[in-house]
């Protein structure tokens, strides 16, 4: 029989709700019918921590007295969003600061959830109602109004593999790919990721709430370059990056242990995010898709030497997770995870207990995403419509 | 045996014959590879030793008691571990699979195995690898 999500908070209410992780679902799938298993589990737990570029965190400075209109703004260094009323700002987790290119937005973000002060300098022309031209002073997340996390792409379902063909080091957001095809590198938590879990985005849409950064967050809409269109493989799984999701959350509430910054070597700053995601198992049918194991999810591994990153072969993450591939020439390959599994599964975890201490209940949710979208290239061209 | 050490004197040090003290003493041949000394000012001594074990070992006693800085020239990597969160990047460059996850995703690291060539320097994202070329004697 169908539970609604409904009927689950009930059971989480009354302390009476099965929650198990994705790893463990897909476990017992082995052992009992899917039918047996929507009975008995009430609510998987999903997770995922990678590095996420597209990510960011709006924040409000309060204002200055005099009044200030910040038209150039800067936080230890790295140039933030300037375009936003007087004292809002966007800082982007892969913007760079002007002195080290090492540190960038990502690392102010972690500074900031870590309770450091943060230096911020602001220019404005000067007007008649925010006379103020210069500031400079130290910022920390108490001083700020809002500070959150808002992050356009995150949570990718599937992403490509990276190797290399040319006879020099790649060194990508992919990271350091080795000459000659010598090492593979891959990024996703598996069968514990939360869009491999629901393919078709069933359960997850606009308001679903989630785990974010050590907190609770919300998925906000679809992520930009939202695409349905992929292949995909016998279990529903595109075997190309395919949906993603835009999220949010409060930054002043979460962990250092969860938002982590990187730098990738001569490629830049990125951002580390933690995200788990509780999906309800509504029936048979989201039984069937929670029960996915790594030999049933493929990726495409592509060459990140040529131009447009051809694809070389494709491969289950039962082989990448194995420590080496065989690539279609015959060749045995290292394989190296860039997404940390054991964070993962430490988020589903820590997920599945807020919920059993019935501290975190599902969402319904406010609208679906889109059944059908692709990405479009940028295309170049000349003029346009005078 | 030889060895090779890195010998930091105060300005006062540099006042004594400690070099030729040592060689006197302790049966030990002395390869200054590097020398940035002056009086008054102190400086840096890059030697290469040779001679047995023991007096190698008590050759470094001598320096030390006498109040020289003793490091002795090693390539090693170091590795912060408390800060990695087993993402595996540096895993990828590690040919000799002195890095590796464990069976639980977890990042072990195997000295034992490590050639040190810096190359997970550069594939750490967290920047938690150093090749440093000299350690304490």
């Amino acid at each position: 029989m169908a539970k609604t999500i409904a009927q689950i908070n009930e059971k989480i209410k009354t302390g009476k709700a099965v929650v198990v992780t994705a790893e463990v679902f897909t476990k017992m799938a082995k052992e009992k019918s899917l039918a047996e298993l929507a009975q008995e589990v009430d609510v998987v737990t999903t997770a995922t921590f990678g590095p996420m570029c597209s990510s960011g965190a709006i924040i409000n400075f309060g204002h200055w007295s005099p009044g200030i209109r910040m038209e150039e703004i800067s936080i230890n260094g790295v140039s933030a969003y300037e375009g936003l009323a007087a004292v809002d700002t966007y800082i982007g987790a892969t913007s760079e600061s002007k002195f080290d290119p090492t540190y960038g937005g990502a690392n102010v973000i972690e500074d900031l959830i870590r309770g450091k002060d943060v230096r911020l300098h602001a220019r404005g022309k000067g007007t008649d109602c925010y006379p103020t031209k210069e500031i400079d002073t130290w910022i920390n997340k108490e001083t700020v109004n809002e500070f959150y996390l808002f992050n356009p792409r995150n949570a990718y379902q599937n992403y490509a593999a990276a190797t290399n063909s040319t006879n020099r080091i790649k060194y990508t957001y992919m990271g350091s790919l080795l000459p000659r095809y010598s090492n593979v590198t891959y990024s996703t938590s598996g069968e514990l990721s939360p869009l491999l879990n629901d393919p078709f985005l069933r359960t997850i849409g606009l308001g679903t709430r989630i785990f974010l950064g050590g907190t609770e967050g919300y998925v906000v809409w679809n992520g930009t370059q939202f695409n349905t269109r992929r292949e995909r493989n016998e279990f529903g799984i595109p075997k190309l990056p395919g949906a993603t999701l835009a999220v949010i959350g409060d930054a002043k509430q979460m962990s250092a242990d969860y938002i982590r910054s990187a730098y990738y070597e001569k490629y830049g700053v990125s951002l580390f995010v933690g995200i788990g995601i509780p999906i309800p198992v509504l029936d048979e049918r989201m039984a069937k898709h929670l029960s996915i194991s790594n030999d049933q999810i493929e990726t495409t591994i592509l060459d990140y030497g040529q131009e447009n990153h051809p694809a070389v072969g494709t491969v289950s993450y039962a082989e990448l997770a194995s420590g080496s591939v065989t690539l279609p020439d015959g060749k045995q390959v290292r394989t190296a995870p860039l997404s940390s599994l054991a964070k993962a599964r430490e988020i589903a975890e820590l997920l599945g207990r807020w919920i059993r201490e019935k501290r975190f209940f599902l969402t319904e949710p406010v609208q679906m995403f889109p059944k059908d979208s692709f990405v479009k290239p940028l295309v170049p061209r000349e003029g346009g419509e005078q | 045996m030889k060895r090779r050490y890195a010998l930091r004197f105060s300005p006062t040090l540099v006042e004594q014959p400690i070099v030729s003290k040592l060689a006197r003493t302790y049966d030990v041949d002395i390869n200054i590879l590097n020398a940035d000394v002056a009086s008054g000012r102190g400086g840096k001594l890059i030697v290469e030793l040779s001679g047995t074990e023991q007096n190698l070992d008590a050759s470094v006693i001598y320096l030390s008691d006498a109040g020289v800085i003793v490091s002795e020239m090693v390539k090693e990597l170091l590795f912060r571990e408390e800060g990695c969160i087993h993402c595996g990047a540096c895993t990828a460059v590690c040919s000799p699979r002195a890095l590796r996850m464990n069976s639980e995703a977890k990042l072990v690291f195997d000295v034992s195995l490590c050639v040190v060539c810096g190359l997970c320097t550069q594939a750490c994202p967290l920047r938690l690898f150093e090749v440093s070329h000299e350690r304490e004697a």
